[in-house]
């Protein structure tokens, strides 16, 4: 690699200036064909070079040509891109005119560009703008609603919690299904690395959504197999904003507010509790006053009076903060964008804070109109105090499990909390614990590109990811874990990602009717993941939290591992009469992760493409078609997200006391390799009314084949799993979405709506079906989407005696739980998802609102056998078990309330629940403050909005919020893929509302 | 044009070859399996680690919580909970067992069973390595350390997961799998296998446990030596009724007099290595169950500890037990507290109070208590009276002697003096007396054969009542 670097530089070197020709000035100015208002902002480009301007708050501009002319591209957001040629004038103005569905629009692919018009792949953009003011801490969470065929669910509402992402559906059981992230054309570290717990926390959210140009998500093959054997779950191609020649445009943003819970669970104030466990303890035969099994066994005094709200002391009213600005300009030679910013938000759960500061220059620079070179180069720095995980008892949600007749607070206790509570009162970590997980981020990149030919241009490309991650905590010595003297934890973690990419890309048309574009490259990635740990017992006083005042290092840790792939890739492109399109892609990967007889894939797709509104018979016949466009693609992905070492035989380390010895941890499997899923991708794109109205549809079957499958082994031979490729699934399904520009004048109003069909299922598995827990209800068989809900089929109550009932063997009801058959008793895969948006605008005013969707999936409430059985334990119990069967004759579907009972406590389908949802994501108004106004100031441009986030949720889920995955079995990929739609005290999503301002200078 | 071509095929060619040799990445934490076990060295941390502690994760050695670190313990004492302790914690698995409504899922069985059997695999391949060691005394003791490892593992499933030795004349009931080879490719890891009769295990129990006796050195440092192997034997005997060996071999753990009594009845438990100590799991702050929420302390202890507590006091001894000990009985003083949990209401046994200090497998005590027991059901005095063994136990904890001790006197004592040490199930399964209204051959106190095995293994037949 090296090498070729060298051989790069030397090239460099000998290169000689071109001379500039001399050059006249052109002035003019863009309007609105419709209105004939001035448009800012409109780039202007020399076409074939790089020379460009904008124009400037009244629409005008002035560009340097040669003076021999030439042609001007005006290209503009939501308007027709339009060349126009110079010849020998001086003024060229130019009307624009309304089209949100621009087709010459160049757009990002794998390793390149391309014009919308020619793509014969699947693929969907959101536009950075569309994502920047939303109060998130990291972008894909403003994705949601707007991608069709891409499902992004927010597991819980912790700040800086990663999402799950899945591009047309799951495509893997035992490898990971998260697509692969390209940021500028690198790939990133997009997998958490956090030591502290299972739960995942997002490197995502690194990245400042402010810079963020566009982003295009590659879901067929065609688009993705360029990424070959990591492109089977999507490829998520990130774009950061690049300077623009020009006059220097000063962009500041500020944008404040404050957050609530979504949504809450609701549970007993005191008298209820009291009245039912009363019940409860009656029923069970014990006394109410008994020693031991009775209220006082557990510290409980039903006379107290005392009515505490422990759920709702788990949340407070969390706020957002944001300040940004964005440097851009440049001339035809040398071209930047300089950005920063600061994020501060408080959570809605009690502790949990999240900051970010980004800073962020991006340089373009042309040596002579043949070579140019550019360097993205970002940092970040990402402060997060964590929630606990859902399953710790240190989680605030957690608190909702104490009983209501406990008090919170005891203001003769050292902390001032209660800690004589039947659960560890976690309040007490408010102000003795804390959980830091702290970020710096390093992306930078560094390309040169050099025209070879006409037409022929060689680009290398070298870029890094280097993580970070600092995590510290403390339990200070009146918290559960930190007693008798403090613990603390200290750990260091760095990610070296380092990418280079060398391509060759050549383009030409041949005559009139043939059009040829090709690409040839070499890649080569490898990350690197140290981490260094430590920790300590027995601090002086909490005031020390630093290892070194610790008397006691209970444990240290450094660990090392990594991955490399090398590869090999091409793609062509023919273009016929302009409206018959060819694509042929192919990559060749090499990983280190697979076994040592199958080393390298291949990854091939064909695509083709007919533009039939170019068609004499379709413009004749329908002239009020703008767009018709029929493509199909085929093509082979991979997905090598396994541990890196998953195909070696190993023995690893086992401490014993003081001793030390190995143990077998994994046998070989030479064979080992990635999995490939074939895709079949037939779409059609339209476009009416001068694209007044258009849309696309998509259908698509994906088989992913040997599937990369921890198999179940008998554990009698020593070893419980193995990874081989093994196995089968499917995912079937449909994508539509359709925009529709209803006013279009000094009114305007565009509609955008989307949704999508996926199906999945698991053709073949050759192994024992796959259970995540036995406290979950999450199962992978054959014939059933991955993931569906099998357990005991929970009937109801017996009216007669109060007993729970359950589906027995021959669909008789029983209330022997045991001898209850398991059955599929939900799916927690939506039928469909979607988002309906609409934005209006009418002279500075602008308002949007965006409705997100989800139908038909189900939700376990893995703490049900906890909070909602009938007064089992003292655990507080949800309201709706007031209805519990208290008498013969009773229909309801809570039984009678039992103290240790055992009725109706069993995993079942007791707490399935349907969990879709509508929900107002996003509503925004905005005002544009007119520019005359503003020039007194010196201020070109100024927006005031006021935004609000998750504002409205419609569902018949009883729990916090619909839209919820439990992190708490998140480690292995194995479980994060299965452990689907569940909750357990899992926080619910932040409601958040900012009003905030936009400042160009 | 030419110089291009050559330029890239350059760039691609210097590319390929430099990047085909960066595939070859090799793990940091982990050695290839290949070559692991090639000399001595390696096969002494083959067999340390067949001991250790994999905390927090499933698999791992003897000190595991899976084994001797929580569940050989404390599964034993919680089938034969009634009126003796009750279960307050909310780990279902355990719940499960101490009510006798085991699921075929129990999370306890699984564990357990999974990690039993990855320590024969160690066994296993020490034992087809050893080859590799030069020295012959040093090979001798090797394989007696295997033979032990893989005899005692043997055991406890046949103890657990089968129907008691004695359920049927010829002991013909299903037993478990007897695996003898090591597993080092793909093909063996999913060999399948039926399980062999409760006799042919405790055949090769019993052939393991004696060729480690005699093969095993008289001294091994902190892990099993001979008297480890011998002790067990006598535990092995005793289950099968076959009480002249039990006798035999209790008697020559005794007569070694490398072991006596320790003063006090707290000190094996508060103190490493004792001299009454014969086998002791070691652990230490670090490396031990206890800090993953798991382990005897975990669940035994309710310590006040700071306004908080040691323990998650999820074993409750019931006030019945405490109080069939004397009232001056050094066990009852000392070994009993009231703990935080249950709000100054419930006692908890003191053997388990520190999630760093060793467990005792098998002590002093419990051989004298053997050769007691054997002596009296054999009308002989072995080594010692029957009296004289089983006053020696009593006169430590304070109580009076008994002059002329039954046999049931003696399995009162040992009720007294080993509670909470993971023999009381065994106890009453081998002496037939029942748990609550379950009679000792009952399938109801057989944990379930692991749901996830019958899953992955074919061949393998459900213990009754699954």
């Amino acid at each position: 690699m090296r090498k070729t670097l060298l051989l790069l530089v030397g090239i460099l070197a000998v290169l000689v200036q071109a001379a500039m020709a001399q050059d006249r000035r052109v002035t003019g100015k863009v309007t609105n064909a419709e209105d004939g208002t001035a448009v800012p902002g409109v780039n202007i480009q020399l076409k074939g070079t790089n020379r460009g301007t904008q124009s400037d708050a009244s629409g005008n501009y002035t560009i340097n040509v040669p003076s021999a002319g030439g042609t001007l591209i005006f290209s503009f957001i939501g308007a027709v891109t339009q060349e126009v040629s110079i010849g020998n004038r001086t003024t060229v103005d130019v009307k624009l005119a309304n089209d949100t569905r621009s087709l010459n629009e160049v757009v990002v692919v794998g390793y390149g560009t391309q014009q919308r018009r020619d793509l014969t792949g699947s693929q969907v953009t959101i536009k950075g703008d569309e994502i920047a003011r939303l109060p998130v801490t990291t972008f894909e969470t403003a994705l949601q609603g707007r991608t069709p065929g891409v499902q992004i669910t927010q597991g819980s509402g912790k700040l800086g919690a990663a999402l799950q992402i899945r591009v047309r559906g799951a495509a893997s059981i035992s490898a990971s299904n998260e697509p692969l992230y390209v940021l500028d054309g690198i790939p990133i570290t997009s997998q958490d690395l956090n030591t502290t717990d299972n739960e995942k926390i997002s490197p995502l959210s690194d990245i400042d959504p402010n810079d963020i140009e566009s982003i295009e998500i590659l879901k067929d093959a065609s688009a993705a197999a360029i990424y070959g054997s990591r492109a089977s779950n999507g490829v998520v191609l990130i774009t950061t904003k690049r300077g623009k020649a020009g006059r220097t445009n000063v962009q500041v943003g500020y944008y404040t507010g404050f957050s609530k819970p979504t949504r809450l669970r609701q549970f007993l104030n005191g008298p209820e509790y009291v009245e039912l466990f009363s019940e409860a303890i009656t029923n069970a035969g014990i006394e109410l006053d008994d020693p031991g099994d009775g209220f006082p066994g557990y510290g409980l005094d039903p006379n107290s009076g005392v009515n505490s709200n422990w759920a709702d002391a788990a949340f407070q009213q969390g706020s957002v903060n944001q300040a940004n600005f964005n440097i851009n300009g440049g001339n035809e030679k040398t071209r930047f964008n300089l950005a920063g910013s600061t994020n501060q938000q408080v959570g809605i759960i009690i502790n949990n804070k999240f900051n970010r500061n980004n800073i962020r220059l991006n340089l373009d620079h042309n040596i002579t109109n043949k070579f140019s070179i550019g360097t993205s180069l970002a940092f970040a720095r990402t402060n997060n105090r964590k929630v606990p995980g859902d399953n710790a008892f240190s989680n605030p949600v957690q608190l909702n499990a104490l009983p209501p007749i406990q008090p919170i607070f005891d203001a003769n206790d050292p902390t001032g909390y209660n800690r004589q509570t039947l659960y560890y009162n976690n309040l007490v970590e408010s102000n003795n614990a804390n959980n830091y997980a702290r970020t710096y981020r390093t992306f930078g990149s560094l390309f040169g590109s050099y025209q070879l030919l006409p037409g022929l241009t060689f680009r290398s490309e070298y870029g890094f990811d280097i993580l970070n991650l600092q995590e510290e905590t403390y339990q200070g010595r009146l918290t559960e874990d930190g007693a008798p003297n403090g613990e603390g934890y200290q750990a260091q973690t760095r990610s070296n990602n380092w990418t280079t990419n060398n391509t060759l890309s050549y383009s030409k048309n041949f005559g009139a009717e043939h059009s040829l574009d090709a690409l040839a490259g070499l890649t080569y990635q490898e990350q690197t993941v140290s981490a260094v740990s430590a920790t300590a017992r027995n601090f002086p006083t909490d005031q020390f939290q630093k290892l070194a005042s610790a008397s006691q290092k209970t444990d240290a840790n450094s660990t090392e591992t990594g991955y490399s792939i090398v590869s090999y890739l091409a793609r062509v492109n023919y273009k016929f009469r302009d409206r018959y399109l060819f694509g042929l892609t192919g990559r060749i990967d090499g990983s280190s992760r697979f076994g040592v007889d199958n080393r390298y894939g291949i990854f091939p797709s064909v695509s083709v493409g007919w533009i039939l509104s170019d068609e004499d018979f379709i413009k004749n016949a329908v002239p009020a078609v703008s767009l018709l466009k029929l493509r199909a693609s085929y093509g082979v992905t991979g997905n090598s997200e396994i541990d890196n070492f998953a195909s070696r035989g190993l023995y690893s380390a086992i401490p014993y006391a003081e001793q030390v010895g190995i143990r077998p941890t994994q046998v070989a499997n030479t064979e080992l390799r990635w999995e490939r899923s074939k895709q079949l991708d037939l779409g059609l794109e339209f476009g009416v009314l001068n694209n007044r109205i258009n849309g696309q549809i998509d259908v698509y079957d994906k088989t992913t084949e040997d599937l990369l499958l921890n198999v179940p082994q008998p554990a009698t031979n020593g070893f419980t799993s193995i990874a081989k490729n093994i196995g089968s699934l499917r995912n079937r399904g449909l994508e539509f979405s359709i925009t529709t520009q209803n006013f279009v004048n000094a009114f305007r109003w565009s509609t955008n709506f989307n949704i999508a069909f996926n199906r999945n299922r698991i053709t073949k598995l050759n192994v024992a079906p796959i259970r995540a827990s036995s406290r979950f209800l999450s199962y992978v068989t054959e014939g059933q989407p991955l993931a569906i809900f099998y357990g005991k089929k929970y009937l109801g109550v017996d009216p007669q005696n109060g007993n729970a009932l359950y589906e027995g063997v021959n669909g008789e009801p029983t209330a022997d739980y045991a001898s209850a058959p398991e059955l599929f008793v939900g799916n927690p895969n939506p039928d469909f998802t979607g988002g309906l948006s609409n934005n209006f605008s009418y002279k500075g005013f602008d308002l949007s609102f965006l409705f997100q969707f989800v139908y038909g999936n189900d939700i376990y409430n893995t703490a049900g056998v906890f909070q909602s059985v009938n007064g089992d334990y003292y655990d507080n119990q949800t309201r709706d078990q007031l209805r519990r069967w208290q008498k013969p004759g009773d229909i309801t579907d809570v039984p009678k309330a039992i103290l240790y009972g055992g009725n109706g406590t069993g995993v079942s389908s007791r707490w399935v629940q349907d969990g879709s949802f509508l929900r107002l994501k996003t509503a925004s108004l905005g005002y544009n403050i007119p520019s005359q106004l503003l020039r007194k100031v010196f201020v070109q441009s100024a927006r005031v909005y006021v935004t609000g986030l998750n504002l409205l949720t419609f569902t018949k889920y009883d729990g916090y919020d619909p839209e919820v995955n439990t992190g708490y079995l998140g480690a292995t990929n194995q479980l994060t893929n299965i452990a689907l739609g569940h909750d357990f005290y899992t926080p619910p999503q932040a409601r958040t509302i900012t009003v905030g301002v936009n400042l160009g200078f | 044009m030419k110089k291009t071509i050559l330029f890239i095929s350059l760039t691609l060619g210097i590319g390929f070859s430099a990047c085909d040799d960066r595939l070859n990445l090799n793990p940091q934490q982990s050695i290839d399996a290949a070559t692991a076990l090639s000399s001595a060295q390696d096969i002494q941390s083959a067999l340390i680690g067949a001991y250790g502690v994999n905390a927090g994760l499933l698999g791992g050695g003897l000190a595991d919580a899976e084994l001797y670190g929580t569940n050989l313990n404390l599964l034993p004492e919680l089938l034969a909970s009634e009126n003796y302790v009750a279960w307050r914690g909310t780990f279902q698995g355990y719940r499960e067992i101490t009510t006798k409504q085991m699921l075929a899922t129990n999370s306890e069985s699984q564990r357990t069973w999974i990690t039993a059997y990855q320590v024969i695999n160690i066994a296993n391949s020490v034992l087809e390595s050893l080859d590799k060691v030069q020295n012959a005394d040093q090979k001798k003791a090797f394989e007696g350390e295997a033979r032990f490892l893989r005899g005692i593992m043997y055991f406890e499933l046949v103890r657990l997961f089968a129907l008691p030795y004695g359920a049927t004349a010829a002991n013909n009931q299903l037993g478990v799998p007897i695996v003898l080879r090591a597993t080092q490719t793909q093909a063996q890891a999913a060999e399948t296998q039926a399980r062999n009769t409760v006799a042919e295990v405790y055949n090769q129990v019993l052939d393991d446990l004696q060729k480690a006796s005699t093969m095993l050195p008289e001294d091994n440092g902190l892990r099993a030596d001979k008297y480890s192997a011998l002790g067990f034997l006598a535990r092995v005997y005793l289950q099968q009724a076959d009480y002249a060996k039990a006798l035999a071999a209790a008697n020559q753990v005794i007569e070694s007099g490398k072991f006596r009594l320790n003063e006090n009845v707290t000190n094996s438990f508060r103190s490493k290595n004792t001299a009454e100590s014969i086998f002791e799991i070691q652990q230490n702050t670090q490396n031990n169950p206890g800090t993953s929420n798991d382990g005897l302390t975990t669940f035994y202890a309710s310590i006040p500890a700071n306004g908080s507590a040691v323990g998650r006091g999820d074993v409750q001894v019931l006030n019945s037990f405490v109080e069939q000990y004397a009232p001056n009985d050094a066990r009852r003083t000392e070994l009993f507290y009231i703990g935080v949990k249950g709000n100054g209401t419930r006692y908890y046994t003191g053997k388990w109070s520190d999630f760093g200090t060793n467990i005792p497998v098998i002590r002093l005590a419990e051989m004298l208590l053997i050769r007691a027991e054997a002596n009296l059901r054999l009308g002989s005095a072995v080594g010692a009276t029957p009296a004289a063994d089983l006053n020696a136990v009593r006169l430590r904890a304070g109580v009076a002697p008994i002059s002329s001790p039954t046999v049931e006197d003696v399995l009162r004592e040992r009720v007294l003096e080993l509670a909470f040490e993971g023999l009381r199930i065994h106890d009453i399964k081998r002496t037939r007396q029942s748990v609550g209204t379950l009679a000792w051959n009952d399938p109801k106190l057989v944990m379930p054969i692991p749901k996830r095995e019958i899953d992955a293994n074919n061949l393998l037949v459900q213990n009754p009542g699954y």
